[in-house]
């Protein structure tokens, strides 16, 4: 759960009525550099300006009831990015809290659908993909993603505050496809997120921009899409509003 | 594998952003959030003339709690034909890529180089962020001096509480403006209409509060600026529209100024000589105010700024007003004077949490009736008690050390007084109270009634820093301000003509982000000193008595009032405050500047 300290409001009162939304946005331009603690505090306040009351925690603390599933690197695009919000009961119906919301929202966020949920879902995230541009050639790049896949085992190794890891990319990095753009590069990968964690997109690049000899600045991240478990299909499939 | 994948080509409504030289730095440097802009309540005009650029010369997580900035940014964006942008100074590391790929500093708004605006505004708050700005006009490509400055490059003006003495900077600078700006930004647009760089200049040096600096070393300056007071302050809504940041920023509140100037008469405050005379917007502009600004920001907490919250007349009845705005909704007065913060603040602490900082500034009676605080230690223990007692958990004590007339027994006493304070948050506060201690070197500035008394010096402040150190309990935390910086603000705070050189040695030895401890090299300004042939820490290029600031800036109050002032500091001898009714003579009322309460 994501979530600043917020003043005591509606804290103790009814949580029965409480609504339960999934709310789609697009996380671009100048967004795209907010961490991801900034992207939800962003998200909380745009909810504030547009007078739709979050729900709140029981006890000393509170806390609003907002989550973002998966985390967007900073620096990275999304355009179908998940949050999960308890509102409270006097809250308008998604389709004008859509309206109400990118307009109260800042440039870069964009709230694109808010669907009702039951109070049981808990999305999970399963598979994310991405995009990523380089400068680099292109052909050297595509024949690295060919051996990536050719191999059985790729070794990694994360350097953390709790630590060193070692991980296998193999384990969690699906279809990994180059083409050619100008000035260098698109690389275009699949991330498993597995019971033990996920790769991380600057973990792909970093082994295949290093193999090829080019820098491994990304340029461009974006995350295309995200299946969540836990987020029915129908949820899943709906358009922007 | 299922994966919810997007339509191809799907565009960010921003466009292609941003450009590709900043997507390449943005990729490098830490914070890259502080370059991009995007934040709630932006305003962004293309093609708007004049362009404006406004700057804080500090990252921008300190420049956007800055007001001043929030006031012109809206007041020229909102009100009048031109546009304001934003650029602050950036992180050294953006700094050194910026140099290394040749990237010119950006506004957050249009990303168009500052270098093409018509006017750069910068504010000063301190003496530590003057190798900022020649930091910031390095990277924006604009000549550093202004002499030398060709007829396409923007106009430099400085403005805010540091040109109080506009020397150190004198040369860097096209212009400054003296005093409080809202009422004459119409003025400063229009000028800026002329055909020819030198015809804007001449325009801009007819507007009142505007001091022309001499281009050269032997050059005459313009006859000294009369500071300007926004008269219209009470009768004008205040900002309810800020720039939020959605990038974490200082202060993450929304801030309504109720009242503006102090005349307490702190011997040692130039604000409070600097914003005279007290002027107080009514209640309900206050309260409409806070409704407005909490809708706009999305904030959950509204701090009712001014220079001493609790003196405002009618602060009980603002704030239960506020605080029914909304339930739960917190409302925070950052800056309390002692003597009105005892009774307001168990009524103000009140389902409150967080902590309160109280200044006693001096540890004895004596030294505080010098410096004319007008507070004694009972006052000081009363409000600890109501602190604690209202349900706040923190409280800091600020002090100073090197104040006039200050001897060792007066800095010890900071500790004696600081334990009783300590004994106080235990007994009451129920194991969660946490005090601490702040304390800092004392500089003479310009315009008070200490402004021709010495600095105390490396020696004294480090010695008192110590004697202190050793006599406070040890549940107390204390932080020092560091000498070496105060030696800095000490040379430049008085300095004269030709104390430029040390600032752009200093630069030029590397400093900046003086204000910072990580970054603050002493080193980088003992060199400059050197070369100039100046001590640090002694007033650079004028002597003790001399006052080359009024060459250049009327503050409007009386040189015999502050003469008067040091005589009664020497005497001990307490300054009523001229809300009482009695006027204390300072100089500043008339000419359709008046004190301005709400009844």
């Amino acid at each position: 759960m994501t979530g600043h300290s917020a003043s005591p409001r509606r804290a103790g009162e009814t949580t029965v009525a409480d609504r339960h939304w999934l709310v789609w946005f697009a996380r671009c331009g100048p967004a795209s550099y907010l961490s991801h603690l900034d992207t939800a505090r962003a998200l909380q306040r745009t909810f504030a300006r547009a007078g739709i009351d979050l729900a709140l925690s029981q006890g000393f603390r509170p806390k609003v009831r907002f989550s973002l599933p998966l985390p967007l690197p900073v620096g990275a695009a999304g355009f179908d990015e998940l949050a999960v919000a308890e509102v409270t009961a006097g809250a308008p119906p998604p389709s004008d809290a859509v309206r109400a919301l990118r307009a109260a929202a800042p440039e870069g966020l964009t709230p694109t659908r808010v669907r009702e949920c039951s109070a049981r879902v808990r999305p999970r995230p399963r598979a994310a993909r991405y995009a990523a541009e380089v400068r680099g050639d292109a052909v050297i790049l595509a024949a690295e993603a060919a051996r990536f896949a050719a191999e059985d085992e790729v070794l990694v190794e994360r350097t953390s505050p709790k630590g060193r890891r070692t991980l296998d990319l193999k384990r969690y990095i699906g279809d990994l496809i180059v083409e050619a753009v100008p000035g260098g590069a698109r690389i275009c990968f699949s991330v498993r997120h597995r019971s033990d964690g996920a790769a991380r997109p600057q973990e792909v690049v970093d082994l295949l921009a290093g193999r090829a000899g080019c820098p491994t600045v990304v340029h461009r991240l974006t995350r295309l899409g995200v299946s969540f478990e836990g987020v029915p299909r129908d949820e899943m499939s709906g358009r922007e509003e | 594998m299922q994966v919810q994948s997007t339509a191809s080509g799907r565009r960010c409504p921003s466009g292609e952003w941003p450009r590709d030289e900043l997507e390449d730095l943005l990729a490098r440097v830490t914070r890259p959030g502080r370059y991009v802009g995007g934040e709630f309540n932006l305003r962004h005009k293309p093609g708007a003339r004049p362009r404006v650029v406004l700057s804080y010369p500090d990252a921008y997580e300190v420049g956007m709690a800055n007001q001043a900035l929030q006031i012109l940014y809206a007041g020229i964006n909102d009100e009048s034909a031109g546009s304001a942008e934003r650029a602050f100074c950036p992180w050294p590391d953006m700094a050194d890529l910026m140099r290394a790929r040749g990237v010119a500093l950006w506004s957050l708004e249009s990303q168009s180089p500052v270098a093409t605006c018509d006017l750069w505004g910068i504010t000063l708050p301190h003496e530590l962020t003057f190798t900022n700005v020649l930091e910031m006009l390095d990277l924006a490509g604009v000549t550093l001096h202004a002499a030398a400055r060709r007829d396409d490059e923007p106009i430099v003006l400085g403005g805010g509480p540091a040109v109080a003495n506009p020397w150190p900077l004198a040369p860097f600078f096209d212009a400054f403006f003296i005093g409080e700006a809202e009422g004459r930004l119409g003025e400063l647009v229009e000028a800026l209409g002329a055909a020819s760089r030198a015809e804007r200049l001449e325009a801009l040096g007819r507007v009142a509060g505007v001091w022309l600096p001499p281009r050269d070393d032997a050059g005459r300056a313009g006859p000294p600026a009369r500071r300007q007071v926004f008269a219209a302050f009470s009768s004008t809504m205040p900002v309810t529209r800020p720039v939020v940041p959605v990038f974490e920023a200082v202060h993450d509140r929304a801030v309504v100024e109720l009242m503006r100037g102090c005349t307490a008469g702190c011997r040692f405050c130039q604000a409070g000589m600097w914003y005279r005379p007290v002027r107080e917007r009514p209640a309900d502009m206050v309260v409409d105010a806070a409704r407005q600004t909490l809708a706009a920001t999305g904030c959950d907490e509204v701090s009712l700024v001014s220079l001493s919250s609790c003196d405002y007349s009618a602060i009980a009845e603002v704030v239960e007003r506020v605080r029914a705005l909304r339930p739960g909704l917190r409302v925070s007065l950052p800056s309390l004077r002692i003597d009105s913060a005892a009774v307001q603040l168990a009524r103000f602490g009140a389902g409150q949490r967080g902590s309160v900082t109280l200044a006693p500034e001096a540890g004895t009676q004596a030294l505080r009736d010098r410096v004319n605080k007008g507070i004694d230690e009972r006052q000081v223990l009363e409000s600890v008690e109501a602190v604690f007692s209202g349900g706040f958990t923190g409280l800091k004590l600020y002090f100073m050390l090197g104040l006039p007339g200050e001897s060792d027994d007066d800095a010890a006493a900071i500790a004696q007084m600081a334990a009783r304070a300590a004994d106080l948050a235990k007994r009451i506060g129920r194991g969660r109270a946490r005090l601490s201690v702040a304390v800092s070197s004392y500089v003479p500035k310009p315009h008070t009634a200490f402004e021709h008394e010495p600095f105390a010096g490396e020696a004294v402040l480090r010695r008192r820093q110590g004697l202190l150190r050793d006599a406070l309990p040890h549940s107390v935390k204390v932080a020092f301000h560091d000498v070496a910086a105060s030696l800095v603000e000490a040379s430049l705070a008085r300095a004269g003509r030709g104390s430029d050189a040390l600032v752009e040695g200093a630069w030029r030895a590397g400093a900046r982000f003086d204000g910072w401890s990580e970054h603050f090299d002493v080193r980088a300004w003992d060199a400059a000193a050197g070369s100039c042939g100046v001590v640090l820490g002694e007033t650079a290029f004028s002597a003790l008595g001399a006052a080359p600031w009024r060459e250049a800036v009327d503050s409007g109050i009386e040189e015999d009032f502050l003469k008067e002032e040091r005589r009664r500091a020497a005497a001990g001898l307490l300054t009523e405050d001229c809300r009482g009714g009695r006027c204390v003579s300072c100089g500043v009322c008339g000419d359709g500047v008046e004190m301005d309460v709400v009844a």
